[in-house]
């Protein structure tokens, strides 16, 4: 129970005013000389149980009506926000807003997404509230802006749903931050979500960091926690894996791979019922329908032949599901364009050396595909075509200088960089990363763990994990600097990880293929899968068409985006955060939800709680399309229950039938 | 020779010259010692006829009927019914709780007021008076008497008398029956504070004793209302302890313990025949005594 007014609850003792009475009444007593003892005598021997009895309900019931009486006007809340405004109205409340496309599922038997019942709710909720100042924090932006009234909640454009991931700790960082930099006073901070655990990064360090950071807060920092975490049983949500134009004798074709995922049902199984579902094709605004029967969680289509005209070389589609619990899954845009070419550039002082890796780079997967690779040394970098050059396999020392300014534009334009280490390692550094000393294991080194959800090493399409741990590794070069690793030794060792950048990809691969140092080369399925990947990536990024998640792009590069189809676009601001297809100068970009959003694990009740841990929160659990509000003022509540008390007590108190025309009969 | 004629707080001359209309009688044949206006249990020189009887020898002569004689040629004696006067002993009770009156008027003073008023009717109509003083015990105690002197006598007693003391009537009771000669009228005066199952004892020695028993049985309305707002302390006017009460609480039980109490002395006095009255002090006596009287002319004659 909360209260709006909840100085007026130091009344409460008043309640003890009919016991007070009661007692100085007692005290107050007449003495009178009386003759007939006997009925008196007689009438205390007799049992007292129900008059003792009522004279306490009639007390009791006094000291409710002036209970009740104080909670109604301290203007009580119905809710289970337990604590919520105990410490009285915030000078700043925070709200942080998962726009992320979970919450869009919608509830059952309502139209109303997550999010815009979470809106409403807060809306609500914090106009009962009041607060000095109201600030949003959305998902996609990450910035905090100022509002003027919670209303502003439902209309503005920035807390309408994207197809963005979202990214709690990052959000709560802000928060952070902004309390920091205004010194906001007493702040509440609220978050709406759906708990989804690619959102919250419950694994992150930083959640511990951010922990120490707002307990250090001079000021008290309340957290409100507003959950949807219930699951969209059977809800579809459908994603392309490939796209490749292929040429035959008199036209061309698209060949698309896709896969279908059904979220689990509410108890937690896979369904198992068989489900036919209508997948439809659109390109380019002509639409094909192919009916998918699968049975499970997961249905793959594998390279769905769609003919085209012959001269149409470049173009976008999208695939569609029906209407289900969650539309924001239900269409995958897509775009195709002919190969981009498949040029790997490999720097190496040593041409023998690489020649595992020229061949993991030459090959090409795909017979309709040409890959090519080409060995330089540093110093005839400056002839080098890098336009045409989708990967570099570096196996010699760190960029310096010139070489570095190649390498950073080649990498701001997308391309992918795998370092190796040299044999001497130098004193060069690349973003705060370098090699240092070589280490020699007395035996065979195996991958302890890597990451398979994404990036390089991940699973395959089928879900089956690369052999990496079939690897063994005799030597390693040790790696300085921060990255992020995708493979480790035992001992926390990385042998293969990534540096953070705004785009493309730098990869430190702390072994080489050769023999002597791993069976990178001898056990070469990890290393051409890896090489493959990397330049797959670099080559989109030269292609004429780019596939992008959600988010990944920055609203400065949106600028000049022109939207050429969306389900949801928003304003042209808000263009890398919402599903389509949009072109930009000569290229189109797709922009489609991350893949994590199609897994719907959620975050378990005991470790949001861990995650909060020390801090004051609070967590309700609201479901989608909730009519009713989260928190009312139910002071009337009160007032009934004060005028049945007093009726009840009325009642108690009534004298029985006068019986003294009776009795002088 | 005259004492000083004094008036007495207890009589009324208005009230006793209305009531003089009506006689007091008695409800059973009594056995005075002088003629009066009562039945008597023996035959007697009235002259309402009775019965004949046989000739005995001693007999009065005068008395033999010459008519029968001469017809049937034996010796009758011609009977006739007696008129006689009565006893009226008069119970007060005087123990404390008599004291008791939240109108302006005690329970004592009450039972003054009847009991002087009834004695002046009786002497008047030749009846003798007496009256018993009873708390602990018998306070005070003259025998009836029928003269004019006697009244006074008994107006003083009754004007000295105080509520004093616990109530032993019930013993008392029993003493009278043994002690006052038979076919009397006992007006037991009190506010009957006893058991009912011991008055029934009392009533009905009295009874078998021939006494025509009266009972004018005195209760405050404060009593029976039980009216109280505030926390009372109660204390016995008879001497016992006091009982600290919370009138809300304890005002149903009393009701209770009352109603079971009056419905006791009810069940009581119509087994025992007793001529009873219930009266609540703030009624006017006067008409509570009209009705003692009048009932009484109906129940008259009874031999």
């Amino acid at each position: 129970m909360t209260f709006l007014q909840p100085l007026l609850l130091a009344a409460l003792p008043l309640v003890f005013l009919p016991l007070i009475i009661h007692l100085i009444n007692q005290r107050r007593f007449q003495t009178m000389r009386w003759a007939a003892m006997m009925f008196l005598l007689a009438a205390n021997r007799m049992s007292r149980g129900f008059a003792k009895l009522r004279q306490w309900l009639i007390m009791l019931f006094r000291m409710l009506a002036i209970a009740t009486l104080l909670l109604a006007v301290s203007r009580p809340l119905a809710s289970g926000w337990l604590g919520l405004a105990a410490g009285g109205r915030a000078d700043t409340t925070i709200i942080l807003l998962d726009r992320s496309p979970s919450m869009q599922q919608r509830g059952e038997g309502s139209a109303d997404t997550k999010l815009a019942t979470g809106k409403q709710q807060l809306v609500q909720t914090l106009k009962l509230l009041s607060s000095g100042r109201y600030v949003l924090i959305e998902s996609s932006n990450n910035q905090a802006r100022d509002l003027e009234t919670p209303d502003a909640l439902l209309n503005l454009p920035e807390t309408e749903p994207t197809s963005a991931a979202a990214d709690l700790p990052a959000m709560l960082q802000t928060a952070y931050e902004y309390i920091q930099a205004n010194k906001s006073g007493h702040t509440e901070v609220w978050i709406c979500s759906d708990l989804r655990q690619n959102d919250w990064n419950a694994e992150s360090g930083r959640w511990q960091g951010l922990r120490d950071s707002f307990l250090e807060l001079p000021q008290g920092v309340r957290f409100h926690l507003l959950a949807y975490s219930q699951p969209a049983s059977g809800n579809l949500a459908i994603r392309v894996a490939d796209v490749r134009r292929a040429e035959t004798a008199d036209s061309a074709e698209l060949l698309i791979s896709l896969k279908v995922t059904r979220e689990s049902g509410v108890t937690g199984q896979p369904d198992d019922s068989r489900t036919v579902v209508p997948i439809e094709f659109e390109i380019e605004g002509s639409r094909s329908t192919v009916s998918a029967e699968f049975v499970g969680r997961e249905y793959e289509l594998k390279d769905h032949r769609i003919p085209i005209e012959r001269t149409r070389k470049r173009g976008w589609g999208k695939v569609s599901l029906p209407t289900d619990a969650n539309p924001a899954d239900n269409d995958f845009y897509f775009a195709f364009s002919e190969p981009a070419p498949r040029h790997t550039l490999i720097v190496a002082d040593d041409p023998l050396s690489v020649r595992p890796l020229q061949l993991a780079a030459a090959i090409s997967p795909l017979p309709s595909a040409k890959n090519e690779a080409e060995i330089v040394t540093q110093d005839q970098l400056n002839s080098v075509e890098w336009q045409k050059i989708g990967l570099v396999l570096w196996h010699s020392q760190l960029p310096e200088a010139e070489a570095t300014k190649h390498v950073e534009t080649f990498i701001a334009r997308g391309g992918q960089i795998i370092f190796f280490p040299p044999r001497e390692p130098g004193s060069q550094e690349y973003s705060g990363v370098k090699w240092q000393q070589w280490v020699e294991s007395p035996k065979e080194l195996v991958a302890e763990t890597w990451r398979g959800d994404q990036d390089l090493l991940s699973n395959s399409l089928s879900g089956a994990a690369l052999p990496v741990g079939q690897l063994e590794f005799y030597k390693y070069c040790q790696i300085a600097g921060e990255i992020i690793p995708l493979a480790s030794l035992p001992g926390g060792i990385p042998i293969l990880g990534r540096l953070t950048t705004n785009h493309g990809g730098v990869y430190f691969c702390a072994t080489t293929p050769a023999a002597s140092d791993s069976t990178l080369a001898s056990n070469g399925v990890v290393l051409y899968i890896m090489v493959q990947r990397a330049l797959n990536a670099g080559a989109a990024a030269l292609g004429d068409t780019r596939q992008l998640i959600a988010g990944q792009a920055s609203t400065e590069e949106s600028a000049n985006w022109k939207l050429e189809a969306s389900t949801d676009a928003g304003f042209s601001t808000e263009y890398p955060f919402h599903r389509g297809v949009y072109s930009a100068e000569d290229k189109l970009l797709v922009i489609n939800r991350d893949a994590a959003e199609d897994q719907a694990a959620v975050l378990g009740d005991e470790r949001v709680e861990e995650l909060f841990n020390g801090l004051d929160f609070a967590r309700v659990d609201d479901r989608a399309g909730n009519l009713n509000s989260l928190i009312q003022e139910i002071w009337r509540l009160f007032l009934i229950a004060m005028m049945i008390a007093m009726v009840i007590e009325a009642g108690l108190c009534l004298p029985k039938v006068n019986r003294v025309a009776g009795a002088t009969a | 020779m005259f004492t000083e004629r004094r008036s007495r707080s207890f009589i009324d001359s208005h009230v006793l010259s209305r009531l003089a209309s009506v006689p007091l009688m008695a409800r059973r044949p009594m056995q005075g010692n002088v003629s009066g206006r009562h039945a008597s249990p023996h035959r007697g020189a009235s002259v309402e006829f009775a019965e004949y009887r046989k000739y005995v020898p001693g007999d009065d002569l005068r008395r033999l009927d010459w008519r029968a004689f001469g017809r049937s040629d034996r010796f009758y004696v011609k009977e006739y019914e007696a008129d006689t006067n009565l006893r009226c002993c008069f119970v007060l009770d005087t123990s404390g709780s008599m004291g008791f009156g939240s109108t302006g008027i005690t329970k004592i003073d009450y039972a003054k007021k009847i009991a002087g008023s009834l004695g002046y009717l009786a002497v008047q109509q030749g009846d003798a008076v007496g009256v018993t003083c009873v708390a602990q015990n018998v306070v005070r105690h003259i025998p009836p008497k029928r003269n004019a002197a006697h009244l006074m006598l008994f107006c003083d007693v009754l004007e000295h008398a105080e509520p004093k003391g616990e109530t032993q009537l019930a013993a008392v009771l029993h003493e009278l029956a043994e002690t006052v000669r038979q076919r009397a009228l006992v007006v037991i005066i009190s506010d009957l504070f006893i058991e009912p199952n011991i008055l029934r004892d009392c009533f009905q020695h009295l009874h078998f004793r021939h006494h025509d028993v009266a009972v004018f049985h005195l209760l405050d309305p404060l009593e029976l209302s039980f009216n109280f707002r505030r926390p009372m302390r109660f204390l016995d006017m008879e001497g016992g302890p006091a009982i600290f009460a919370e009138p809300n609480e304890i005002a149903e039980r009393y009701h209770k313990a009352l109603d079971g109490y009056l419905t006791g002395v009810k069940e009581v006095v119509l087994e025992s025949a007793i001529d009873y009255h219930r009266i609540s002090i703030d009624e006017s006596y006067e008409q509570r005594l009209l009705q003692f009287l009048v009932g009484r002319q109906r129940a008259k004659g009874v031999r």
